[in-house]
């Protein structure tokens, strides 16, 4: 198990430098003038050259990615071009309300997908059908309708929640539920719709094994065969989809935080690669990748956990 | 769609100032909003401003001015200041006075402001801001590029001095060129996130969340409490139209920028009342008047017939809601060479546009290359795009990165733009930005020996050339101006502000809750 | 950004046959549905000028914003073009956009997922790290940076989306493959020289030629879903009018103009749907093709019980012992889509006596597992007890609920399965499987229980009775998990043990050893044994008392001994002549159709 996770975090890292690679490189490419971009139309070329010269963009990509990742492996990820906040803060910050909002997601979709799932598949008939149809339309139709759908009816309209903004736990136990309910419901329809179609499919697969009929002829109680045994063997594929899930729903969040004014690590992303703050890019890629690589190793060593020929192999 | 039109917003109007001439800025609407309190004056004495831009730097040095300038007001004072409707009045400094060659300024400062660390602000403390903040990396850094020196003469008397004179110093005194930060904070590793200055407020720097929402706490201390009006000033950051318009149909906001300005009448109806002001032209440039890149436009005619080309009313309704004026020109009403009759120079006259063409050779049409961006709004483009069409100009639009629009634009490499630019205040800075041959928006630098001579005649305080200037750059079409665009500020009820002359966002000491 | 696009991975094992499976979509509903959404788009594409007579880019300054009118049938957008001819001509650019990423994605994935599938090893490790890569990669950072190099162009976004979601594919393809490379056709195949790449294109393709074009629908429902995304945060093709840019357009008018918002979101909603529906129906219909036919026979939804009556053999006991379970004209079926029953079990009457063992024995589809099952109260899904009785005990047990038989299962009727090693739940040990219903029928303690399952453990002939305890399914032989199973039948001391081919799935040598081990324990605890078998060795080893079952009767019965001793049936006089021609004929018994049956069609 311990040599399982180090080889895992061994190859994350090799997969962090890949990445980070890469994406330095395309946004070198990507380039354009940096300086006047950070400092408008209004200064002059005199200053916009000065600019320049102090974020050393005048250096050749190799000198400059070296650099870069010297500094990132000791920890130092630079300050943002455009508002000289230290990277890792504002990753950190950002990270912490994607975060929020994703693990608010996925556990509640897991709940939410679990019932419904599990509903469709003992029920099947006009309940399964149902399911199937919601599932679809939730899948299909676009979060950001959903978001300002919620966003009219919810906030403007009904005034239940706040239309924009995010308010810290600290800050607010109360206003942090408010700030966050209607963009996790926005974010969790899709994810409940995927994850709801797996749970319902794996159900139906383990209720066909021999050992449920070998289980309900020992006679043990339907709901201990389903919630007990049924659901932990069906549960492998529903981790394995919701591990996705959670990985999509780090981009994904972007638009629903854009519509919601959430300080969240989408609109930074958007905003800094579409100015070219390179800082603040690479943290956001560095950030994104390790979370990955622990999201999915977290889900594999829980696949583990359900799975005991996999664990004890 | 957030992105697009904040890159031309952030940075316009920085500068422009109608003080010189001594003329009430804009064309402000009534500022002052009735009635029942809500929001920021009723809760503990906390204002929340709608900004659409975040701190670039918070170090005085570096200081950006504009959009920016409400979180720059809170933490630093500056120099000078500027009342609403322009004139210049003491702040930290009490009195200045010009040498009579104007190569020197001599202000005296107050003795008893104090930094938020405790460090004591004196005229060797100013003087050390004035020359950071020629050196840093502000945009606005040229504007103290005449200062060749500044010192201190004693404990509270500072001394300027020009390498050649610049009548606008004293309202760049008014602007971050005057912020002043204590000397302390010069060196420390995040002067460009903690501020320490002798402002009213004071960065929270545990609840601000760089980029979306700055935190500022009343300065117990300050020298002058009239300026304090809340406990607490929030700016939270909006980045897209549609967040800022929830957020003040929301009433999250007391006084909010309108990213745009078709959604005025959806905050309005919200109960907000408006304040607003005009400080920028939207229009065309027609920059390669030496047809180095594109010959056509080296003929005064086909420029002629572009601006005959343009139904302006129309425009300004699709592109603004109708929310400014329509105009052939790009100087100020402010200005003494505004003409009012020039803007009658180019009706809508698509038949006119095509004899034009047809004058010139180009009876077949011809192609002009421009640049499309994320920065700028798509249905613009496309409504430029069929109003030449419709007479025979094709334009064929070439995509930018919005990070690349303005350096690719002033490196010269389309000869001709759609933009949003300033309208500085006084015709030599106008010109100087815009026209000279070595202005930053005459980007193919075309040199014309009437325009050099007229604005040589400016610099020498000729106010005749002004409008002789701007008289042959209409007749030469070198730009064509479309409108002049509202700039506006939605206030909740509740709060007053009052338009700032020659900036968009109104100075934060009149921002007030009403009673 | 991206959506879980491995839905259908689990398919690619389960594709059997797929003889006309384009004609059962169109009889699907929702396939058909679909298929007619999607043609419609496409028609909508393809036949775009003749929709409308407006030029999709004339933008008239004077008429933005326009409502609905003759002129503009849907209005017109902010630079006062005509929505509808926009519509239209997005339709085109934005299926061909997402056609074009899904196309990448599909050649890019199918490609390598058939090599590193095929031919494994290195290839596959690093296709498996570069899907890796890319999943860990912010698409957006990669789309926007990638959108100042090259511009905005529709195609480029959609081309490098492609690159991205190919791993959609690949992992699909490389499953299959996997799969199927050791399947007995391709190594035939292999083995009489047919070159790799024929081989993959006739055996291995075919296989994973149905989960990509389902992956592919949802492949292209992201890509649309992308271009929208796009279009959201401004960053669509300008130059051509796109369901993305409409979008764009709309929601920076939303509040001035809310129908522009209409127009695109429900396009887009539709052609998702319409993807996600088709994808949707072609995976029922795939699962429903691999399910094998449910039964030879098939009869109108009438119940059908007639047939020559069995020939009865006279009991030879002078005192027959009291009846514990008596079935009478039992018919079982299942119910079909089209309302028909097809019925399994054709009006079967048999009892048994209190510590007997009857054996029911036939051939492999002759319903003498569905017998057992319905005794059991336990039918597979679909299936249910068309008419007769069968009382136990007194007790009549057709139309019990689940409630009300699993009081009646453990407790009194307990079963012995077939096949040990899918018996038991692969996530639990042995002992918390044997411990549980103790607990619950039983009422005893965890302790008492754990005890009790030792004792058991030990008394079935498990050497290290605490180390089985402990162990999961896995670890133990197939002989040890019937053990397992005979313990986990009689730990609550039940009338009745149902044995359904208990020795079918075991080698030779453990046969004989379970077969003592059975007859051991039912000498013992006097218990009643229902023995379902084909094997008339075992018969002849175990039972006292015989039915025989062919096509669903019961074709002969009496004690075992006057049986063997004068069959009267000839199916059962055929039954004896292959023993005495093949006597180990068990092997391709062994794997009945009918067995497939009562796992349900899982693989």
């Amino acid at each position: 198990m311990v040599q399982f996770t180090l080889r895992r975090l061994g190859a994350g890292v090799v997969l962090l430098f890949a990445i980070t690679t890469i994406a330095y490189l395309l946004l070198y490419l990507s380039g354009g003038d940096i300086a006047r971009q950070i400092l408008g139309q209004t200064a002059t070329e005199e200053t916009v050259a000065k600019k320049a010269e102090e974020l050393g963009l005048n250096e050749p990509l190799i000198p400059r990615y070296v650099n870069w990742l010297s500094d990132a492996l000791h920890g130092d990820f630079g300050r943002s071009w455009f508002s000289s906040q230290p990277v890792a803060e504002t990753i950190t910050s950002r990270l912490s309300v994607t975060l929020t909002l994703v693990v608010g997601t996925v556990l509640i979709s897991a709940i939410v997908s679990i019932a419904l799932g599990v509903w469709a598949a003992r029920k099947r008939g006009w309940v399964d059908r149902l399911i199937q149809v919601l599932s679809i339309l939730g899948f299909a139709i676009p979060s950001f309708l959903i978001a300002i759908l919620l966003v009219n009816v919810f906030a403007l309209n009904l005034g239940w929640f706040q239309p924009t903004g995010y308010i810290r736990w600290s800050a607010s136990p109360a206003g942090w539920l408010e700030s966050v309910t209607l963009p996790i419901i926005a974010l969790s329809i899709g994810a409940v719709a995927a994850v709801a179609q797996q749970v319902r499919g794996s159900v139906i697969d383990a209720q066909r094994q021999d050992w449920v009929r070998t289980l309900r002829s020992r006679g043990v109680r339907e709901n201990k065969v389903i919630y007990k045994h049924v659901l932990r063997n069906a549960g492998g594929p529903a981790l394995a989809v919701l591990a996705l899930q959670f990985v999509g729903l780090l981009g994904g969040t972007l638009i629903v935080e854009q519509i919601f004014a959430i300080p969240g690590i989408g609109p930074l992303t958007i905003q800094s690669t579409t100015q070219g703050d390179i800082p603040i890019v690479m943290g956001v890629v560095v950030a994104t990748g390790v979370v990955v690589v622990v999201v999915n190793l977290v889900f594999d060593l829980l696949q583990g956990f359900l799975n005991p020929k996999v664990r004890l192999s | 769609m957030f992105s697009k039109k904040r890159a031309l917003i952030t940075t316009a109007a920085a500068v422009s100032v109608a003080a010189l001439a001594g003329c009430s800025g804009g064309s402000s609407s009534d500022p002052t909003t009735s009635g029942a309190s809500e929001g920021g004056s009723e809760s503990g004495g906390t204002v929340t401003l709608g900004v659409i831009a975040q701190v670039t730097s918070f170090a005085a040095a570096n200081a950006n001015w504009a959009n920016e300038s409400p979180m720059m007001q809170a933490v630093y004072d500056s120099l000078l200041r500027m009342e609403p409707d322009g004139t210049i009045s003491p702040n930290l400094a009490t009195a200045w006075e010009w040498s009579e060659d104007r190569m020197t300024l001599t202000l005296d400062l107050r003795d008893d402001v104090t930094f938020t660390d405790g460090t004591a602000f004196d005229a060797d403390v100013a003087a050390q801001n004035i020359l950071r903040f020629r050196d840093g990396t502000s945009p606005n850094a040229s504007n103290l590029g005449r200062v060749a020196d500044a010192t201190a003469v004693d404990e509270d008397t500072v001394e300027i001095t020009m390498s050649e004179p610049d009548p606008a110093l004293e309202v760049y005194l008014t602007q971050n060129a005057g912020l002043q930060e204590s000397p302390a904070a010069f060196d420390t590793a995040d002067v460009d996130t903690v501020p320490i200055g002798s402002g009213p407020y004071t960065l929270n720097v545990g609840e601000t969340v760089a980029g979306t929402t700055y935190v500022f706490d009343k300065n117990p201390d300050y020298w002058n409490p009239e300026d304090q009006h809340y406990d607490r000033v929030v700016a939270n950051v909006y980045t897209d139209s549609t967040a800022m318009l929830n957020a003040v149909q929301g009433g999250q906001v007391d006084v909010a920028s309108v990213i745009d300005l078709t959604q005025l009448d959806q905050m309005t109806a919200s109960g907000y009342g408006t304040v607003t002001n005009q400080l920028d032209w939207v229009g065309l440039i027609l920059a390669d008047r030496g047809g180095v890149l594109n010959e056509a436009l080296a003929d005064v005619k086909v420029r002629q017939a572009i601006a005959y080309a343009f139904d302006r009313d129309a425009i300004l309704q699709a592109f603004s809601a109708g929310y400014g004026t329509t105009t052939g020109q790009i100087f100020p009403t402010t200005s003494s060479s505004f003409d009012e009759a020039l803007d009658g120079t180019y009706p809508y006259d698509p038949e006119k546009a095509k004899s034009l063409l047809a004058e010139a050779g180009y009876a077949d049409g011809l192609e002009i290359t421009m640049p499309s961006t994320a920065a700028l709004n798509q249905s613009w483009l496309t409504l430029i795009q069929q109003q030449l069409a419709d007479v025979g100009i094709t334009v064929v639009y070439e995509d930018v990165a919005p990070a690349n629009f303005i350096s690719d634009m002033v490196a010269g490499k389309w000869p001709a733009t759609l933009m949003i630019l300033q309208q500085d205040p006084s015709d030599y800075q106008l010109a100087s930005f815009q026209i000279a041959a070595d202005s930053t928006f005459n980007f193919l630098h075309y040199e014309d020996p009437t325009v050099e001579e007229l604005i040589g005649e400016i610099q020498l305080g000729d106010e005749a050339a002004g409008a002789e200037l701007n008289q042959y750059i209409v007749d030469q079409a070198w730009f064509v101006p479309f409108y002049r665009t509202d700039n506006t500020k939605v206030v909740a009820e509740g709060t007053t502000a009052e338009a700032q002359t020659g900036n968009t966002w109104p100075y934060l000491w009149t921002i007030k809750p009403v009673g | 950004m991206s959506q879980s696009a491995d839905v259908t991975l689990e398919v690619a094992e389960n594709v059997g046959r797929r003889s006309h499976l384009a004609r059962r979509m169109l009889k699907n509903p929702t396939g058909l549905f679909a298929i007619i959404v999607i043609a419609l788009l496409i028609l909508m594409a393809a036949f775009a000028p003749l929709l409308t007579s407006q030029d999709p880019d004339y933008a008239d300054i004077r008429n933005i914003l326009a409502s609905p009118s003759a002129e503009h049938l849907l209005g017109t957008d902010s630079a006062g073009r005509d929505v509808w001819a926009r519509l239209v001509f997005a339709t085109r650019y934005s299926l061909l956009g997402a056609a074009l990423a899904t196309f990448l994605a599909a050649i890019i994935g199918v490609t390598s997922g058939l090599i590193a599938g095929y031919y494994g090893r290195w290839f596959e490790s690093v296709s498996a790290w570069l899907t890796s890569l890319v999943m860990a990669l912010p698409g957006l950072v990669v789309l926007l940076a990638a959108r100042a190099v090259i511009g905005p162009t529709l195609w480029g976004a959609m081309a490098i989306f492609g690159v991205l979601l190919a791993p959609a594919f690949y992992r699909l393809t490389q499953a299959a493959v996997m799969g199927v490379r050791n399947e007995l056709y391709v190594d035939a195949a292999r083995v009489a020289g047919v070159k790799d790449p024929s081989i993959i294109g006739r055996h291995i393709l075919t296989v994973v030629r149905a989960p990509v074009i389902i992956q592919a629908a949802i492949v292209t429902l992201i890509a649309i879903a992308i271009q929208a995304g796009l279009g959201f945060i401004g960053m669509s093709d300008p130059t051509i009018p796109t369901w993305g840019g409409m979008l764009n357009d709309a929601f920076t008018k939303m509040y001035q103009q809310p129908l522009l918002l209409v127009w695109p979101a429900s396009i887009i909603a539709l052609a998702s749907v319409a993807f996600a529906l088709f994808a949707n129906a072609l995976r029922d219909e795939l699962e429903r093709s691999a399910k094998p036919k449910k039964a030879k026979s098939k009869t109108k939804a009438a119940v059908n019980a007639e047939g020559a009556p069995a020939e009865v053999h006279a009991e030879t006991e002078a005192a027959p012992r009291d009846l514990l379970l008596e079935v009478d004209g039992l018919v079982v079926g299942y119910d079909q889509p089209d309302g028909s029953l097809t019925q399994v079990v054709n009006g079967v009457s048999l009892t048994v006596r209190k510590g007997e063992v009857h054996g029911l024995i036939g051939e492999s589809g002759s319903g003498k597992t569905q017998t057992a099952f319905s005794i059991l109260g336990l039918l597979p899904e679909g299936g249910r007890v068309a008419a007769g009785s069968i009382v136990f005990d007194g007790d009549e047990l057709t139309g019990k609920s689940v409630k009300q038989m699993r009081k009646i299962q453990g407790k009194r009727i307990s079963y012995v399965p077939q096949e040990p090693m899918s018996n038991l739940d692969p996530s639990f040990t042995i002992g918390s499987q044997l411990v549980e219903p103790m607990r619950e029928t039983l009422g005893i303690s965890g302790k008492e229980a754990k005890a009790r399952a030792l004792d058991l453990l030990a008394k079935v002939g498990l050497p290290d009775p605490e180390k089985t305890f402990r162990s999961y399914p896995h670890q133990v032989s197939g002989g040890q998990a019937q053990r397992v199973l005979i313990a986990g039948a009689i730990s609550c001391e039940p009338d009745l043990i149902i044995a359904d081919e208990p020795t079918t799935a075991l080698d030779v040598t453990v046969q004989a050893d379970i077969l003592d081990l059975l007859r051991g324990l039912q000498q013992e605890l006097g218990v009643a044994v229902l023995l379902v078998t084909h094997n008339f060795g075992v018969v002849a080893d175990l039972c006292d008392r015989v039915s025989v079952m062919q096509k669903g009767r019961i074709v002969e019965t009496g004690p075992a001994r006057s049986i063997f001793a004068g069959p009267r049936h000839a199916y059962t006089q055929s039954l004896f002549d292959a023993i005495l021609e093949d006597g180990a004929a068990r092997g391709s018994l062994s794997h009945s159709s009918d067995r497939h049956v009562n796992a349900g069609g899982a693989k």
